[in-house]
Protein backbone atom coordinates (compact mmCIF):
# COMPACT_ATOMS: atom_id res chain seq x y z
CA UNK A 1 0.00 0.00 0.00
CA UNK A 2 1.21 3.48 -0.84
CA UNK A 3 2.17 5.60 2.17
CA UNK A 4 1.18 9.24 2.60
CA UNK A 5 4.53 10.69 1.57
CA UNK A 6 4.59 8.78 -1.72
CA UNK A 7 1.00 9.73 -2.46
CA UNK A 8 1.81 13.38 -1.82
CA UNK A 9 4.85 13.21 -4.07
CA UNK A 10 2.82 11.63 -6.86
CA UNK A 11 0.14 14.27 -6.60
CA UNK A 12 2.72 17.05 -6.52
CA UNK A 13 4.28 15.59 -9.65
CA UNK A 14 0.88 15.42 -11.35
CA UNK A 15 0.09 18.97 -10.31
CA UNK A 16 3.49 20.17 -11.51
CA UNK A 17 3.13 18.45 -14.88
CA UNK A 18 -0.33 19.94 -15.43
CA UNK A 19 1.01 23.38 -14.52
CA UNK A 20 4.01 23.01 -16.83
CA UNK A 21 1.69 22.03 -19.71
CA UNK A 22 -0.57 24.98 -18.94
CA UNK A 23 2.36 27.40 -18.76
CA UNK A 24 3.84 26.04 -22.00
CA UNK A 25 0.47 26.65 -23.66
CA UNK A 26 0.56 30.20 -22.30
CA UNK A 27 4.07 30.81 -23.70
CA UNK A 28 2.99 29.56 -27.15
CA UNK A 29 -0.10 31.79 -27.07
CA UNK A 30 1.95 34.83 -26.03
CA UNK A 31 4.28 34.29 -29.00
CA UNK A 32 1.43 33.49 -31.40
CA UNK A 33 -0.41 36.81 -31.62
CA UNK A 34 -3.59 35.70 -33.38
CA UNK A 35 -7.26 35.91 -32.35
CA UNK A 36 -7.39 32.16 -31.83
CA UNK A 37 -4.51 32.30 -29.36
CA UNK A 38 -6.72 33.93 -26.71
CA UNK A 39 -9.20 31.08 -26.96
CA UNK A 40 -6.41 28.51 -26.71
CA UNK A 41 -4.94 30.37 -23.73
CA UNK A 42 -8.26 30.47 -21.89
CA UNK A 43 -9.66 27.13 -23.04
CA UNK A 44 -6.59 24.90 -22.87
CA UNK A 45 -3.93 26.74 -20.86
CA UNK A 46 -6.41 28.07 -18.32
CA UNK A 47 -8.02 24.68 -17.75
CA UNK A 48 -4.63 22.97 -17.31
CA UNK A 49 -3.49 25.64 -14.85
CA UNK A 50 -6.71 25.41 -12.84
CA UNK A 51 -6.49 21.61 -12.79
CA UNK A 52 -2.87 21.80 -11.64
CA UNK A 53 -3.69 24.19 -8.81
CA UNK A 54 -6.75 22.14 -7.78
CA UNK A 55 -4.72 18.89 -7.72
CA UNK A 56 -2.11 20.64 -5.54
CA UNK A 57 -4.72 21.99 -3.12
CA UNK A 58 -6.52 18.63 -2.99
CA UNK A 59 -3.24 16.88 -2.27
CA UNK A 60 -2.68 19.16 0.73
CA UNK A 61 -6.18 18.54 2.07
CA UNK A 62 -6.25 14.79 1.45
CA UNK A 63 -2.77 14.13 2.87
CA UNK A 64 -3.56 16.15 5.97
CA UNK A 65 -6.84 14.26 6.30
CA UNK A 66 -5.18 10.84 5.85
CA UNK A 67 -2.39 11.65 8.31
CA UNK A 68 -4.98 12.67 10.92
CA UNK A 69 -6.93 9.44 10.30
CA UNK A 70 -3.78 7.36 10.59
CA UNK A 71 -2.86 8.98 13.92
CA UNK A 72 -6.10 7.99 15.67
CA UNK B 1 7.39 42.10 -29.21
CA UNK B 2 6.30 44.56 -26.46
CA UNK B 3 8.41 44.68 -23.30
CA UNK B 4 5.40 43.70 -21.19
CA UNK B 5 4.91 40.48 -23.17
CA UNK B 6 8.63 39.70 -22.96
CA UNK B 7 8.55 40.12 -19.18
CA UNK B 8 5.51 37.85 -18.83
CA UNK B 9 7.13 35.20 -21.02
CA UNK B 10 10.27 35.43 -18.86
CA UNK B 11 8.19 34.95 -15.71
CA UNK B 12 6.36 31.98 -17.24
CA UNK B 13 9.63 30.35 -18.34
CA UNK B 14 11.07 30.91 -14.85
CA UNK B 15 7.95 29.33 -13.33
CA UNK B 16 8.23 26.32 -15.63
CA UNK B 17 11.87 25.85 -14.59
CA UNK B 18 11.09 26.02 -10.86
CA UNK B 19 8.08 23.71 -11.21
CA UNK B 20 10.26 21.27 -13.16
CA UNK B 21 12.71 21.19 -10.23
CA UNK B 22 9.82 20.39 -7.90
CA UNK B 23 8.51 17.68 -10.23
CA UNK B 24 11.97 16.12 -10.47
CA UNK B 25 12.60 16.25 -6.72
CA UNK B 26 9.27 16.37 -4.86
CA UNK B 27 11.07 15.18 -1.74
CA UNK B 28 12.22 18.75 -1.11
CA UNK B 29 8.67 19.57 0.02
CA UNK B 30 9.25 17.47 3.16
CA UNK B 31 10.88 20.41 4.92
CA UNK B 32 9.08 23.55 6.08
CA UNK B 33 10.95 25.67 3.53
CA UNK B 34 10.08 23.19 0.80
CA UNK B 35 6.38 23.39 1.67
CA UNK B 36 6.47 27.16 1.44
CA UNK B 37 8.30 26.90 -1.86
CA UNK B 38 5.72 24.41 -3.16
CA UNK B 39 2.92 26.79 -2.22
CA UNK B 40 4.61 29.63 -4.06
CA UNK B 41 5.53 27.55 -7.08
CA UNK B 42 2.39 25.45 -7.47
CA UNK B 43 -0.17 28.04 -6.43
CA UNK B 44 0.94 31.67 -6.40
CA UNK B 45 3.18 31.69 -9.49
CA UNK B 46 0.74 29.87 -11.82
CA UNK B 47 -2.12 32.15 -10.82
CA UNK B 48 0.10 35.19 -11.31
CA UNK B 49 1.23 33.95 -14.72
CA UNK B 50 -2.35 33.15 -15.77
CA UNK B 51 -3.65 36.53 -14.65
CA UNK B 52 -0.86 38.44 -16.36
CA UNK B 53 -1.19 36.33 -19.52
CA UNK B 54 -4.94 36.85 -19.82
CA UNK B 55 -4.56 40.58 -19.10
CA UNK B 56 -1.86 40.82 -21.77
CA UNK B 57 -4.03 38.99 -24.31
CA UNK B 58 -6.98 41.26 -23.56
CA UNK B 59 -4.82 44.33 -24.08
CA UNK B 60 -3.39 42.87 -27.27
CA UNK B 61 -6.90 42.19 -28.57
CA UNK B 62 -7.39 45.97 -28.70
CA UNK B 63 -4.58 46.53 -31.18
CA UNK B 64 -5.14 47.40 -34.83
CA UNK B 65 -2.68 44.67 -35.80
CA UNK B 66 -4.77 42.09 -33.91
CA UNK B 67 -8.03 43.10 -35.63
CA UNK B 68 -6.42 43.12 -39.05
CA UNK B 69 -4.80 39.72 -38.54
CA UNK B 70 -8.04 38.13 -39.82
CA UNK B 71 -7.91 37.92 -43.60
CA UNK B 72 -11.45 39.22 -43.93
CA UNK B 73 -10.47 42.50 -42.26
CA UNK B 74 -7.66 43.34 -44.71
CA UNK B 75 -9.77 45.74 -46.82
CA UNK B 76 -10.73 47.60 -43.66
CA UNK B 77 -7.05 47.95 -42.84
CA UNK B 78 -6.42 49.29 -46.36
CA UNK B 79 -9.26 51.78 -45.95
CA UNK B 80 -7.26 53.42 -43.16
CA UNK B 81 -4.67 54.44 -45.78
CA UNK B 82 -6.99 56.08 -48.30
CA UNK B 83 -5.63 59.45 -49.40
CA UNK B 84 -8.95 61.26 -49.08
CA UNK B 85 -9.96 63.21 -45.99
CA UNK B 86 -13.65 62.51 -46.63
CA UNK B 87 -12.98 58.88 -45.64
CA UNK B 88 -13.77 59.13 -41.94
CA UNK B 89 -11.77 56.14 -40.73
CA UNK B 90 -8.72 57.11 -42.80
CA UNK B 91 -8.84 60.74 -41.63
CA UNK B 92 -9.00 59.65 -37.99
CA UNK B 93 -6.23 57.08 -38.39
CA UNK B 94 -3.81 59.20 -40.41
CA UNK B 95 -4.23 62.31 -38.27
CA UNK B 96 -4.00 60.44 -34.96
CA UNK B 97 -7.49 61.46 -33.90
CA UNK B 98 -7.53 57.89 -32.64
CA UNK B 99 -4.44 56.02 -31.40
CA UNK B 100 -3.04 54.40 -34.56
CA UNK B 101 -2.20 51.26 -32.61
CA UNK B 102 -5.79 50.84 -31.35
CA UNK B 103 -7.74 52.42 -34.20
CA UNK B 104 -10.41 49.73 -34.65
CA UNK B 105 -11.07 49.29 -30.95
CA UNK B 106 -11.24 53.03 -30.24
CA UNK B 107 -14.15 53.59 -32.64
CA UNK B 108 -15.85 50.21 -32.45
CA UNK B 109 -15.97 49.68 -28.71
CA UNK B 110 -19.01 50.76 -26.78
CA UNK B 111 -18.38 53.60 -24.34
CA UNK B 112 -21.36 52.68 -22.18
CA UNK B 113 -21.19 50.36 -19.18
CA UNK B 114 -19.75 46.90 -20.01
CA UNK B 115 -18.78 48.22 -23.45
CA UNK B 116 -15.40 46.50 -23.44
CA UNK B 117 -17.02 43.26 -22.28
CA UNK B 118 -19.57 43.43 -25.11
CA UNK B 119 -16.77 44.14 -27.58
CA UNK B 120 -14.99 40.99 -26.40
CA UNK B 121 -18.17 38.93 -26.77
CA UNK B 122 -18.53 40.24 -30.31
CA UNK B 123 -14.91 39.27 -30.88
CA UNK B 124 -15.65 35.70 -29.77
CA UNK B 125 -18.58 35.62 -32.17
CA UNK B 126 -16.33 36.87 -34.96
CA UNK B 127 -13.82 34.10 -34.27
CA UNK B 128 -16.59 31.51 -34.27
CA UNK B 129 -17.95 32.72 -37.61
CA UNK B 130 -14.46 33.07 -39.08
CA UNK B 131 -13.39 29.51 -38.26
CA UNK B 132 -16.66 27.56 -38.05
CA UNK B 133 -19.25 29.60 -39.88
CA UNK B 134 -19.56 31.26 -43.26
CA UNK B 135 -17.98 34.71 -43.03
CA UNK B 136 -19.54 37.35 -45.28
CA UNK B 137 -17.57 39.12 -47.98
CA UNK B 138 -15.74 42.17 -46.53
CA UNK B 139 -18.05 44.65 -48.27
CA UNK B 140 -21.12 42.83 -46.89
CA UNK B 141 -20.06 43.16 -43.25
CA UNK B 142 -22.45 45.35 -41.29
CA UNK B 143 -22.55 46.67 -37.74
CA UNK B 144 -24.66 44.84 -35.15
CA UNK B 145 -26.64 48.01 -34.59
CA UNK B 146 -26.60 51.54 -36.07
CA UNK B 147 -23.47 53.43 -35.07
CA UNK B 148 -24.22 55.39 -31.92
CA UNK B 149 -23.10 59.04 -31.76
CA UNK B 150 -22.02 58.35 -28.19
CA UNK B 151 -18.87 56.72 -29.55
CA UNK B 152 -18.02 59.90 -31.54
CA UNK B 153 -18.96 62.23 -28.69
CA UNK B 154 -16.69 60.34 -26.33
CA UNK B 155 -13.86 62.37 -27.90
CA UNK B 156 -15.55 65.19 -29.83
CA UNK B 157 -17.98 66.46 -27.21
CA UNK B 158 -16.68 69.78 -25.92
CA UNK B 159 -14.07 70.07 -28.65
CA UNK B 160 -13.99 73.52 -30.27
CA UNK B 161 -14.04 72.16 -33.81
CA UNK B 162 -17.17 70.18 -32.98
CA UNK B 163 -19.04 72.65 -30.79
CA UNK B 164 -18.27 75.75 -32.87
CA UNK B 165 -17.96 74.21 -36.34
CA UNK B 166 -19.78 76.28 -38.97
CA UNK B 167 -21.71 73.35 -40.45
CA UNK B 168 -22.63 71.99 -37.03
CA UNK B 169 -24.10 75.38 -36.08
CA UNK B 170 -25.75 76.29 -39.40
CA UNK B 171 -28.95 74.82 -38.07
CA UNK B 172 -29.51 75.54 -34.35
CA UNK B 173 -31.36 72.25 -33.97
CA UNK B 174 -28.53 70.14 -35.36
CA UNK B 175 -26.08 69.95 -32.44
CA UNK B 176 -28.77 69.07 -29.84
CA UNK B 177 -30.10 66.39 -32.22
CA UNK B 178 -26.60 64.97 -32.77
CA UNK B 179 -25.91 64.94 -29.03
CA UNK B 180 -29.19 63.15 -28.40
CA UNK B 181 -28.37 60.60 -31.14
CA UNK B 182 -31.47 61.63 -33.10
CA UNK B 183 -29.31 62.59 -36.09
CA UNK B 184 -26.50 60.17 -36.82
CA UNK B 185 -23.01 61.50 -37.48
CA UNK B 186 -22.28 58.78 -40.03
CA UNK B 187 -25.56 58.19 -41.81
CA UNK B 188 -27.13 61.57 -42.23
CA UNK B 189 -25.30 62.78 -45.31
CA UNK B 190 -22.55 64.40 -43.24
CA UNK B 191 -19.77 61.88 -42.47
CA UNK B 192 -21.22 58.90 -44.30
CA UNK B 193 -18.02 57.84 -46.11
CA UNK B 194 -16.42 55.67 -43.44
CA UNK B 195 -14.58 52.58 -44.73
CA UNK B 196 -16.35 52.06 -48.09
CA UNK B 197 -14.27 48.97 -48.80
CA UNK B 198 -16.15 48.24 -52.03
CA UNK B 199 -14.59 51.30 -53.69
CA UNK B 200 -11.01 50.91 -52.48
CA UNK B 201 -9.71 49.86 -55.89
CA UNK B 202 -10.75 53.23 -57.31
CA UNK B 203 -9.17 55.53 -54.73
CA UNK B 204 -5.64 56.77 -54.21
CA UNK B 205 -3.74 55.39 -51.22
CA UNK B 206 -1.56 57.31 -48.82
CA UNK B 207 1.79 55.56 -48.52
CA UNK B 208 3.07 57.27 -45.38
CA UNK B 209 3.11 55.81 -41.89
CA UNK B 210 0.70 57.09 -39.23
Amino acid sequence: MMNGANLLERRLRLSGLLLILGLLTEVICLFWARPLSFLVLAGVGGVLLILGVVVYLLSLVSIRHSSQSGGT
Amino acid sequence: MPLQTTLIISLVVFSIAVIAVLVARPVITATRGGKIMAFLVLFILPLLCAGMGVSNELERSKTTEFCLSCHIMEPYGQSLHVDDSSYLAAAHFQNHRVPAGEACYTCHTNYAMFGSFKAKLHGLRHIYIYYLGVPPAPDRITLYEPYNNRECLHCHLGARSFEQGAVHNADPDLLPAVKANRVSCVSSGCHETVHNVATLSKVKMWTGQP
